[in-house]
């Protein structure tokens, strides 16, 4: 079991969910992803590199062969994998403080789903329907979301100013050099090691 | 498409995995056993598969039971799930995985239902086309950048951290200078490796920005210093 390579935690999810509420759901995901406001919460968390909802519908399950066992399911069934930076009990717990809504919005359908307040029920319940990674690669384990932006916020501003400094004399170069510093300074932090946790 | 998401494409598969019970080892711990091996640096096949930012494979041995009202039931089969999120379109991406990493695809799918083998990339690309699941809702923070500018981006702000405090309380001529050498440095230095655990720069105390694995003296767990 590996779900955390360098500061990047992989999740895995798995709820079953009544057929009949299948189309509802998808329909929430149409109009999140065509409506980009209303991903402005998951977007200001800043903390998940990359996430994705799957509904596999019951008779969907691949099968490659006649002698594979066909699956006969009763649900349907929602996958959910994401990969973020931070503890396990961080990350539930900053999902639960600011995306309540979304969240309920979205497992609301699938059984037994308590609300994402109070925590410790979902908690518990994302804990039952969690299943560990075998297997996990990250290109750039030592980076956070927030690392990854501020970088290529830094490359962008040290591009300008090269290109904008190149035939300055010593002494404007000095007032931009100033400018630049100031400009990049917050996104400066090194990159480092992971947090020890769950 | 959901599958999409800016330039970043996210693919999710499921390959049913072989029964055998008559077997020496069922196939799933076989997968298990050659993941647990496998390294997840810059040594893995994934770093290979050079478009790939981030990349899990797991056995998913059946459907979670939630308690009563609601109903208990169980796969007939185990299922190999593999997500990854990458740089590109899907057919240049299975086709590289067949190119650059055949022998570790080939060492974790020669387990599954109905494998071809990566000899013939076409069919091995048609294979995890028929196990892919349409992603429903695809989010990426970051969805306009490669991998490799993202590395490189990682490296050139260590860089410019460094060269901005080692470069403190000098004049402007000097400063400028030294700018000149870094920006050429910067412009030739080499591709910065994916999966890449070695730190970047770590410049001696006092001569630049410090990363520490250790907590100064005195620092406490939750209240660090500064």
């Amino acid at each position: 079991m590996t779900n955390i390579n360098g500061k990047t935690y992989a999740m895995n999810a798995i709820t079953p969910m009544n057929a009949f509420y299948t189309p509802i759901l998808k329909l929430i995901f149409f109009i999140l992803g065509h409506v980009k406001p209303l991903q402005a919460d998951l977007i200001n968390l800043s903390f998940i590199h990359f996430a994705r909802w799957v509904v596999v519908k019951r008779h969907k399950f691949p099968r490659l062969s006649e002698k594979q066992p066909e699956e006969h399911l009763h649900y349907d069934y929602l996958l959910f994998f994401s990969n973020f930076n931070g503890t396990w009990n961080q990350y539930i717990d900053a999902f639960a403080d600011v995306l309540s809504n979304g969240l309920n919005l979205i497992w609301r359908w699938s059984a037994k789903f308590p609300g994402s307040r109070p925590v410790t029920a979902f908690k518990r319940y994302i804990a039952l329907v969690q299943f560990d990674t075998d297997y996990y690669y990250v290109a750039y384990p030592r980076a956070t979301a927030n690392d990854v932006k501020a970088a290529h916020r830094v490359n962008a501003a040290l591009e300008d100013f090269a290109r904008n400094s190149k035939d300055m004399t010593p002494a404007d170069f000095g007032s931009a050099y100033l400018k630049f510093v100031t400009q990049v300074q917050a996104d400066l932090g090194a990159t480092g090691i992971g947090p020890v946790g769950t | 498409m959901p599958n999409q998401n800016g330039n970043v494409y996210g693919l999710t598969i499921l390959s049913p995995i072989i029964n055998a019970p008559a077997g020496d080892v069922s196939h799933d711990c076989a997968i298990r056993d050659y993941l647990a091996s496998l390294p997840r640096d810059h040594h893995s096949p994934f770093a290979k598969i050079s478009s790939t930012h981030l990349a899990r494979l797991v056995v998913m041995d059946d459907v979670v039971f939630v308690g009563t009202p609601a109903r208990e039931e169980h796969l007939k089969s185990k299922y190999l799930v593999f997500e990854t999120n990458f740089d590109g379109d899907l057919d240049a991406y299975l086709a590289s995985m067949a190119r650059d990493a055949p022998d570790e695809v080939h060492a974790v799918w020669q387990h599954c239902v109905g494998y071809p083998g990566t000899q013939d990339p076409a069919a091995f690309a048609a294979y995890m086309k028929k196990c892919q699941l349409e992603t429903t809702f695809f989010f990426a923070d970051v969805n306009d950048k490669t991998v490799q500018q993202t590395l490189r981006a990682l490296k050139v702000q260590a860089g410019v951290a460094h060269f901005i405090e080692s470069n403190q309380g000098k004049s402007p001529a000097e400063i400028q200078a030294a700018f000149r050498q870094f920006l050429d440095k910067v412009r030739h230095a080499p591709e910065p490796l994916a999966g890449e655990y070695e730190r970047t720069h770590v410049p001696a105390r006092g001569q630049g920005a410090v990363v520490r694995t250790q907590p100064l003296a005195g620092e406490h767990e939750g209240q660090p210093n500064g």
